[in-house]
């Protein structure tokens, strides 16, 4: 062979920076939409990306990649994973198919961002190949999940989901645009690859393609963790970034994006991730619990990686560490609460299995959201399944959008973080939300929460009916208990065997 | 709710359920994918005075181009992500098979030093063009009102970086082989101070600059990248047979092939944007205000080439062939 290697021609490729001529560099890129902190160009030239790729090894890895997912998934077709999976594995797909290929989409508009206005040479030609992997997200994940649509009208939502003003994709609309889209590509790669994809998108790639293989769904683990790759390499666009804005005294604007969106995220994974790996995923096929995945994945990880960079942990750390007991709970009660306005069918999953499961990895379950699983559960076995429906709407979160929730029982504590800006009455759960909004509340401050939007009478009529016609859920797509109630049959069975 | 109909499952997409016949795969992981059309007050999801939305509604929603169904735009070519990396990783297969073949026959040592000098100067310093190319394709993939449209910016995103990739490729090479003409040092300077580059540049930086979505596709796909593609690529490339160098010919001609794909994505747009009236007459008018200054980046740059009679005058006309072939 003659040909070069790599690395003879990589620094010319990325060596593009050029001084304009005909205009000024802040309008080639405009501050705001370049996120360039006062930093002039010729700072920007030392970015160096660890993970480096060229072209020709781009299209020729992603090639082979792509055809290693699309035959896993031909040669599995035949094999009914989907028919013979338990429903509430069945709802997991439905749940990440509707809350991500079409954020996936956005992202790569994110990248393109970076790719336009990073002042980094280096950073935009790994932006380009992010802009096209994150069009490889998209498409392998409405490619997937389009073969089921015969089988069950749910999974429409994979792509019809983000056209809606469905609560939970006004929740992930809300999160996604803040940290991908509305911000300079500067806070694009400190939000959305160094604070959402170096950590998040691991625990729900890898965390749940890890129990995807334990329920047998091969072609779901496959592909899942096949994007995953892909994350790896550009999730890197952040940290040298990050060097560079350090030394050029930017630490503390680089600090807050990286903490309003690692905050951001946390609150939103609790919901999607959290629910899906401590209840929907069958008890058996749990490789480890959703708060051990935090750990492990976000809680150690950033550790590690905020050290490396020279950054701080968040100011919030402890208290989303002492979160991780009981916020998926609290967002699964929710879901199975409020099934009839879910676009997948959300499992109980308190069988006496479920229920010792929960209380082992989470101590304390039993006296405390226990309590009022053992009312839903009596309400059924007593055939009052009105009495297990909702008769209000959630209080939500002006921040994150989901519902203000708390850990129920004796130690029962829920709290609203109300404040007046401007004139308006804003609600968070928390105060790590609260804090966000306040850092820059201008950004937040016209958006209408689902709840504001009914009371503020869009939600017409104001009722269930309306509020599903608002969402767009029509019967035959609304959710309700995935097993269609058949653990209750199971709980009066243990019962009626303890009682004999 | 009881006499509300029960939804079946359907065969595909309820937004394409509603046509008779079976969906593409190009179709069904393609379209209607953007969510930032859904609500014209608030492109995102957040306070709709939000800067980021500002610009949306100026720079797309209110742009002189107007469409009330831009979600029907369908790429000529079909490219997904998988076949875009089949297609690439094959051609560049064939590039990098060329760039082995012809260095095993020593194809530089065999260059007149006068025509590396002419490489210097035009060739080399082509990889800032390629990639201001680069970064106004990711303009409009951020900023176009369809999915279908921004994977075609996308793509075309990723292959001005080709292009780029392979100048840098080249220059690389070439500086081993001819260490005194400043190859790989000396392109920066060449690209912001030499007469030849200076239409170029000076081109790239106003479509750079050119926020509304309309006006920045007219003047970067109708406009300046046939002007860079009819110099740069194919004048270069002929002035390179002629020279000896038979290698940047046959380079350019596989570059070639992408610009062709991407006026077949360009014309497509075209033409659908003339299905409604005052289209034509703002796309008219920004190809009246752009093409003067393309033509002095032709002239400028020809004027430098050796070897090819006629080079600007014959760009020239082929950027007018093919935007006359837009039936505008």
């Amino acid at each position: 062979m003659a040909l070069l290697g790599r690395l003879d021609w990589y620094n010319l490729a990325r060596t593009t920076n050029w001084t304009p001529g005909s205009v000024t560099e802040d309008e080639l890129f405009p501050p705001d939409m370049s996120g360039s902190m006062g930093i002039p160009l010729s700072k920007w030239e030392s970015y160096d990306e660890p993970y480096k790729q060229t072209y020709p090894e781009y299209v020729k890895v992603q090639r082979e990649k792509d055809a290693g997912a699309y035959s896993v998934k031909a040669a599995l077709e035949r094999s009914e994973i989907y028919e013979k999976a338990d429903p509430g594995w069945q709802s997991v797909l439905k749940l990440h198919y509707g809350a991500f290929p079409r954020a996936e989409y956005s992202a790569s508009t994110a990248e393109a961002r970076m790719a336009r206005f990073g002042k980094a040479p280096g950073m935009r030609n790994m932006a380009t190949m992010g802009m096209l992997d994150e069009m490889r997200h998209a498409q392998l994940q409405l490619y997937f999940p389009h073969e089921l649509c015969p089988k069950d009208r749910q999974f429409d939502w994979a792509h019809k989901s983000y056209d809606t003003n469905h609560w939970a994709v006004v929740a992930a609309r809300h999160l996604f645009d803040d940290m991908m889209v509305t911000r300079g590509a500067s806070e694009v790669a400190l939000g959305l690859t160094f604070a959402f994809e170096t950590g998040f998108t691991n625990m729900q790639f890898l965390g749940l393609a890890a129990d995807a293989a334990e329920v047998g769904d091969w072609s779901f683990s496959n592909m899942i963790s096949s994007i995953q790759t892909d994350e790896s390499r550009h999730a890197q666009i952040g940290g040298p970034l990050v060097a560079i804005l350090l030394e050029n005294g930017r630490k503390e604007e680089a600090q807050r994006i990286v903490d309003m969106m690692i905050w951001r995220a946390w609150k939103l994974f609790s919901a999607v991730t959290g629910a899906a790996m401590d209840y929907f995923t069958p008890v058996a096929d749990r490789k480890m619990s959703f708060k051990e995945f935090m750990l492990e994945w976000i809680v150690s990880q950033f550790e590690r990686a905020l050290m490396d960079l020279g950054l701080d942990k968040p100011w919030y750390w402890d208290q989303l560490v002492a979160d991780l007991d009981h916020a998926s709970h609290a967002m699964q009660m929710g879901f199975w609460f409020w099934r009839p306005i879910m676009w997948w069918n959300t499992p109980a999953g308190v069988t006496a299995e479920d229920r010792a499961w929960l209380e082992e990895k989470y101590p304390g379950w039993s006296e405390s959201f226990g309590t009022v699983w053992d009312v839903i559960t009596d309400n059924l076995l007593e055939g009052k399944k009105e009495l297990t429906y909702p008769e209000t709407l959630p209080m939500l979160c002006n921040m994150c959008q989901l519902p203000i929730a708390s850990v129920p029982g004796p130690a029962w504590k829920v709290r609203d973080f109300p404040l007046e800006y401007k004139g308006r009455s804003y609600h968070f759960c928390s105060e790590g939300c609260q804090w966000c909004f306040e850092q820059e509340p201008e950004r937040y401050a016209g958006h209408l929460s689902l709840i504001d939007r009914f009371l503020a009478g869009h939600i017409q009529p104001p009722n269930l009916e309306g509020a599903l016609n608002y969402m767009s859920l029509a019967p035959g797509e609304i959710g309700d208990d995935a097993h269609n109630y058949a653990w209750v049959e199971k709980v009066r069975a243990a019962r009626q065997k303890a009682a004999a | 709710m009881s006499e509300v109909e029960v939804l079946k499952p359907l065969k595909t997409w309820s937004h394409l359920a509603k046509r008779r016949r079976k969906p593409s795969e190009y179709e069904v992981v393609s379209t209607n994918l953007l969510y930032n059309t859904r609500d014209a007050n608030a492109p995102y999801d957040l306070d709709p005075d939000l800067a980021m939305n500002r610009w949306y509604k100026q720079y797309r929603n209110s742009s002189p181009l107007q469409h009330d169904d831009w979600n029907a735009f369908r790429d000529p070519d079909e490219l997904v992500y998988r076949t875009y990396n089949m297609l690439q990783d094959g051609q560049e297969t064939y590039v990098f098979g060329l760039f082995n073949q012809f260095n095993e026959r020593e194809h530089d040592k065999g260059l007149e030093p006068r025509w590396v000098g002419t490489l210097a100067r035009i060739y080399t310093p082509g990889r800032y063009l390629f990639h201001a190319l680069q970064m106004a394709s990711a303009y409009l993939q951020q900023m176009s009102p369809a999915s279908t449209i921004t994977n075609c910016a996308a793509f075309q995103a990723a292959d001005s970086m080709r292009w780029l990739s392979h100048t840098a490729y080249r220059t690389k090479e070439l500086s081993l082989t001819f260490t005194s003409k400043g190859l790989g040092e000396d392109e920066r300077k060449y690209w912001e101070d030499d007469a030849a580059w200076q239409g170029f540049r000076v081109l790239m930086e106003q479509v750079l600059t050119t926020w509304d979505w309309g006006e920045a596709f007219v003047a970067l796909n109708l406009v300046a990248k046939p002007a860079i593609e009819e110099a740069v690529l194919r004048k270069l490339g002929e002035a390179g047979r002629h020279n000896g160098d038979t290698l940047l010919g046959m380079l350019t001609d596989s570059q070639l092939l992408d610009a062709a794909r991407h006026r077949r994505w360009a014309t497509a747009l075209v033409k659908m944007t003339l299905e409604k009236s005052g289209n034509a007459e703002a796309i008219k008018q920004w190809i009246a205000k752009w093409e003067p200054l393309a033509d002095q980046a032709i002239d400028a740059f020809c004027a430098a080439m050796p070897e090819v009679p006629n080079a600007a005058a014959d760009a020239k006309s082929a950027t007018r062939d093919f935007r006359r072939s837009l039936m505008l």
